[in-house]
């Protein structure tokens, strides 16, 4: 309040903040239109803006399903850094969002532990979210020691956090004080909204996209309150509900086109976008969990989505994840990429010379052309299967997920890529709770 | 005309319209008479209450339920109808008393402190209201105390209480001991749901109750109203 009240707002009797077009556009205007997101290790480092486009894992789901059994189980701290050395080796997916929430855990020993898992198991940008005051200072702390200084932190942050408003127009108080931490920490911040049609917005998409603006942008003009400058990513997570039971949807057609319009939205402003797609609410991974996950992420890569969160592993309404659809949604991904790309149009491309050279009857096998542009011109699948029926079948005609279960299993065999010793060392012994 | 009208109390029931206003889910029916104005002119002619609330009203309530399972109703449907019924019982409750009608009982109902979702808590309200109970809100974020206190002015038969989130789940328990302290636990059937909220944690401190969702709430309502174990 008192932060919205300095940069010039009205709040009445009922704590309603109110402001002036102008001073609105003046504060979103001070957020910067590029941030960059570092990993451990400089190749992974994304910069969003524009209309560049990258896709990560998302949560916070709370169960693991296996797919050789068809059942779940309650995910575990063990979990989520086996998840960080699977993503670690899964090159479509650009950063890892903490996709679980570890159930043996309680809510001190948490955020600590979340993004040690992550730090500790993969060197891609790591984002998550916090659930209390304590944790994030102790995260911060961490991802310092990390860095090497709180300096070098902000100089290439390998960690980033998220935040989250009450649709419609609700900043509650301890979310707020968390989101006025965050921002003073001058860390990337999150400030994603999650309006659901018919039930938190207006049933129709454009009402329900008014209400995902606002309440994103209020988060947006928080930090910029308190903290001129600060990047921070306008987000969404709008979707629809089940109309019957009210049940939160994370595979709809209305989602993907949500997203995408919120990318618009983010360009309009220009703002760096954290977009919602890519999930399934099948329960298993059948074509549903496919077709789903593959639409919602295409609909908001093609519009310019800058960080498509969720893009992989989730299912069953974001509440679980799979090993195997990390390894499935990386070869989606890569599709998604590839189509982002385009069709790149110069006389290289068009190879007008090289038509008339070879002529009617002739064929491009032997072209030089055709090897200088092969591997680059076209996606190289990691999973799809395209052998000849005899050769699947003698290779045990396998279906996706198990195909997907055996790049899993070759991944866990590999090293995983943890901290420096002296680093681990030091975190261990500086910042307590952290179950090793 | 007695049972003209309430031929179109129980249409108007189904169709989800409180007023003349609205629009129910056939075209063409706005301006003519709804719920309210029904209600009003049954009032004023003279029919028989009990009637309206079994044949017009309870009746409808079945029906619309049945459109739901059958996947032809959705829940805002069902909402305008329960808020149909519950507008209804308003207008009838003072006339109850006189006919000889006793309420089937009287709830009072919250979101736990430090909770700010109420939209299921709300859900189950209007519910509550179309099944012909009589809902006191006591809104959100609510602290013991007050909760303690309306129980003990308003003399609820149940209590409802809801929670979205883990961390604020734990006040319930914190609710029903308080009840105790104050010799109020006997008294108040508690009833309480939520997302996080299952029948372990209900039997794990103590309530009557667990509704699942809003229509499993009312229906353990309606189960502990007959006097059966909802938890068996």
């Amino acid at each position: 309040m008192a932060a919205f009240k300095a940069a010039g707002a009205s709040v009445d009797k009922e704590n309603r903040v109110r402001m002036s077009p102008g001073k609105v556009t003046d504060l979103i205007g001070k957020a910067p239109s590029e941030i960059r997101l570092c990993g451990r290790n400089g190749k992974h480092d994304i910069l969003l803006g524009g209309k560049r486009v990258y896709a990560g894992t998302g949560g916070t789901a709370l169960n693991v399903y296996e797919p050789e059994t068809g059942q779940n189980h309650p995910a575990t701290l063990e979990d989520l850094k086996k998840i960080a050395r699977l993503v670690d080796k899964l090159d479509n997916i650009h950063l890892f969002l903490l996709p679980t929430y570890p159930n043996e855990l309680s809510i001190e020993q948490v955020d600590v532990n979340r993004f040690f898992a992550g730090l500790d198991n993969t060197t891609k940008h790591i984002m998550g979210g916090v659930y209390t005051s304590e944790g994030l200072q102790q995260v911060i702390r961490m991802a310092e020691t990390v860095a090497g200084s709180a300096e070098a932190l902000r100089e290439r942050p390998i960690i980033s956090v998220i935040t989250c408003s009450i649709s419609p127009f609700v900043i509650d108080g301890e979310y707020g004080d968390m989101v006025v931490a965050a921002a003073r920490s001058g860390l990337p911040l999150v400030c994603p909204s999650e309006p659901l049609c018919g039930a938190t917005s207006p049933v129709t998409l454009a009402g329900n996209l008014v209400v995902q603006t606002v309440d994103s942008l209020m988060g947006v003009m928080l930090v910029q309150a308190v903290n001129p400058g600060m990047p921070v990513i306008f987000g969404s997570v709008a979707t629809n509900t089940d109309l019957r039971d009210y049940k939160y949807i994370a595979g709809s057609v209305e989602m993907g086109l949500l997203n995408a319009a919120g990318a618009q939205m983010s360009q309009f402003y220009k703002l760096p976008y954290y977009a919602t797609g890519g999930m399934t609410d099948s329960k298993t991974l059948d074509a549903q969990s496919g077709y789903e996950s593959a639409i919602t992420s295409l609909m908001c890569a093609l519009a310019g989505s800058n960080f498509i969160h969720d893009a992989a592993g989730l299912m069953e309404f974001a509440m679980t994840v799979c090993y195997e659809k990390y390894v499935i949604d990386n070869e989606i991904i890569g599709m998604v990429m590839r189509a982002v790309e385009g069709i790149r149009v110069d006389d290289e491309t068009l190879a007008y010379d090289l038509i008339k050279e070879i002529g009617p009857g002739g064929n491009f096998v032997t072209a030089r052309h055709t090897r200088r542009f092969m591997r680059r011109e076209h996606y190289q699948p990691a999973l799809s299967d395209r052998n000849s029926r005899e050769k699947w079948e003698a290779g045990g005609g396998k279906t996706t997920w198990e195909q997907a279960a055996g790049t899993v299993k070759a991944i866990m065999e590999t090293t995983a890529a943890k901290l420096p010793d002296t680093v681990r060392g030091r975190i261990l012994a500086e910042i307590k709770g952290i179950i090793d | 005309m007695t049972a003209q009208i309430i031929d179109l109390v129980r249409e108007n029931v189904i169709q989800g319209r409180v007023t003349r206003d609205d629009e129910g889910i056939e075209e063409g029916m706005v301006g003519q008479p709804g719920v309210t104005e029904l209600i009003e002119e049954a009032l004023d002619s003279g029919v028989n209450i009990a009637d309206i609330i079994t044949e017009g009203l309870t009746a409808s309530m079945e029906a619309v339920g049945e459109k739901y399972e059958n996947e032809e109703y959705y829940i805002p449907d069902m909402l305008a109808s329960a808020e149909a019924v519950g507008v209804a019982m308003e207008l009838l409750e003072p006339h109850l008393a006189r006919n000889g009608i006793k309420p089937k009982g009287k709830i009072l109902i919250a979101t736990v402190k430090g909770d700010l979702h109420d939209i299921g808590k709300n859900i189950v309200s209007i519910l509550l209201r179309g099944a012909g109970y009589i809902v006191k809100d006591i809104g959100h974020d609510a602290e013991p105390g007050d909760i303690v206190n309306a129980v003990r002015e308003e003399k609820p038969d149940y209590l409802g209480l809801s929670a979205l989130l883990t961390s604020t789940m734990v006040n319930m328990e914190e609710i029903i001991k308080a009840l105790k302290e104050n010799g109020l636990r006997d008294k108040v059937k508690v009833i309480i749901g939520g997302a996080p909220v299952t029948q372990e944690y209900a039997e794990s401190i103590g309530a009557d109750g667990y509704g699942a969702d809003g229509f499993h709430a009312v229906a353990v309502v309606e189960a502990l109203r007959s006097g059966k174990q909802p938890f068996s």
